[in-house]
């Protein structure tokens, strides 16, 4: 299968963005991704769980994400959970959606601007 | 926890293991866990409307996750195979031609192709006098582009002239074509083609190497299609 390249994914699906956002630190858990997105929009962006596994599902297929094989120390563990990482696919999807997001507000500002002005 | 709590955490549970093999089998029971760590959270914070969205998120994807898994289950059955892709297995039953130098005819002969971004990566391996031997992995990239003769980790391949070149080409469908020289005198031919009927492959192999002249005309039968599979 030839590999997808970065921008066909763009626009990126808003739970995908918050989903990767959440992994550029290091490799973490449904849960803990789940709490990352709620804490980090203030509590208006609560991933459910059958949605939210439902885009990691779609994430890992589409090679954005996938499973890590590295685990946190035994007794900070738990053995049930699975951790996920970014793929560097993931990563450049990332960075052009940032980019692109970053270009909308730029255009945005400037019609204020010109918008003030007048 | 409220028996309340408690039973509404039992029915998460039951529903969440409705969910598909395929769903399951990458998210393991994070979904079940999550929930039931969510049940009394969200029934403490939000009520009976938080209950409300816990389950109803969990009744909408059920039915989206199942449509998923049989449109994957289509697209797969429908997906054109490939031609090449699987094992070949060389017909004993077959006459073949094995005139090589420095080396004795396989008793059993295989041939492995991969489909990749770029081509097909070919391996070949066997029984030689009674022991396995494998032959160094090939990439065929099939766009008739000359390409230095490198191994797969992009080294000059022991034993052979320094600026060998490689190219490929797929005359048609059924036929790949393999071709290296160097100063424009040939090193090896290779031919690859699959019957009509997509059972057997004809591998016709001619050239002269090192040691002297070698032409391998062999006949094999496809074994493993696709090793992803049942």
């Amino acid at each position: 299968m030839p590999k997808p390249k970065p921008d066909a994914f763009l626009p990126l699906k808003s739970n995908w963005f918050h989903i990767l956002i959440c992994l550029v630190e290091g490799d973490q858990h449904g849960y803990g991704i789940q709490q990352d997105v709620l804490e980090r929009s203030g509590g208006k962006v609560r991933l459910w769980p059958a949605t939210l596994y439902g885009s990691l599902k779609r994430l890992i297929e589409k090679g954005l994400i996938a499973e890590s094989g590295e685990r946190p120390a035994p007794e900070l563990d738990d053995a049930r959970r699975r951790y996920y990482k970014l793929t560097p696919l993931g990563r450049q999807v990332l960075d052009l959606e940032s980019q692109r997001l970053e270009d909308l507000v730029r255009v945005l500002d400037a019609r204020r601007r010109r918008e003030a002005r007048s | 926890m409220s028996t309340f709590v408690r039973g509404c955490c039992r029915a998460y549970r039951r529903i969440a293991r409705a969910f598909p093999h395929q769903y399951r089998a990458i998210c393991g029971d994070g979904l079940e866990q999550l929930g039931e760590d969510l049940v009394p959270r969200v029934w403490q914070q939000q009520g009976v409307v938080g209950l409300i969205r816990l389950f109803g998120d969990l009744a909408l994807r059920l039915p989206c996750e199942h449509v998923s898994t049989w449109a994957d289950r289509l697209r797969e059955a429908t997906m054109a195979d490939d031609v090449f892709e699987g094992t070949w297995r060389a017909r004993q039953s077959e006459p073949s031609v094995w005139k090589v130098d420095d080396r004795p005819a396989p008793q059993q002969a295989y041939l492995r192709f991969e489909p990749t971004d770029t081509g097909y990566l070919m391996v070949a391996y066997g029984v030689v006098n009674g022991q396995a031997c494998a032959e160094r992995p090939q990439m065929i990239i099939a766009d008739g582009r000359r390409r230095p003769l490198l191994d797969l980790s992009g080294r000059p391949v022991p034993g052979l002239p320094a600026g060998a070149m490689t190219f490929g080409s797929r005359p048609d469908p059924q036929t790949l074509e393999l071709r290296s020289e160097v100063d424009g005198q040939v090193l090896g031919a290779g031919r690859y083609e699959v019957s009509a009927d997509g059972k057997t492959l004809t591998v016709t192999n001619k050239g002269s190497g090192p040691k002297g002249s070698f032409e391998v005309v062999m006949v094999l039968e496809r074994v493993v299609r696709d090793p992803y599979r049942a």
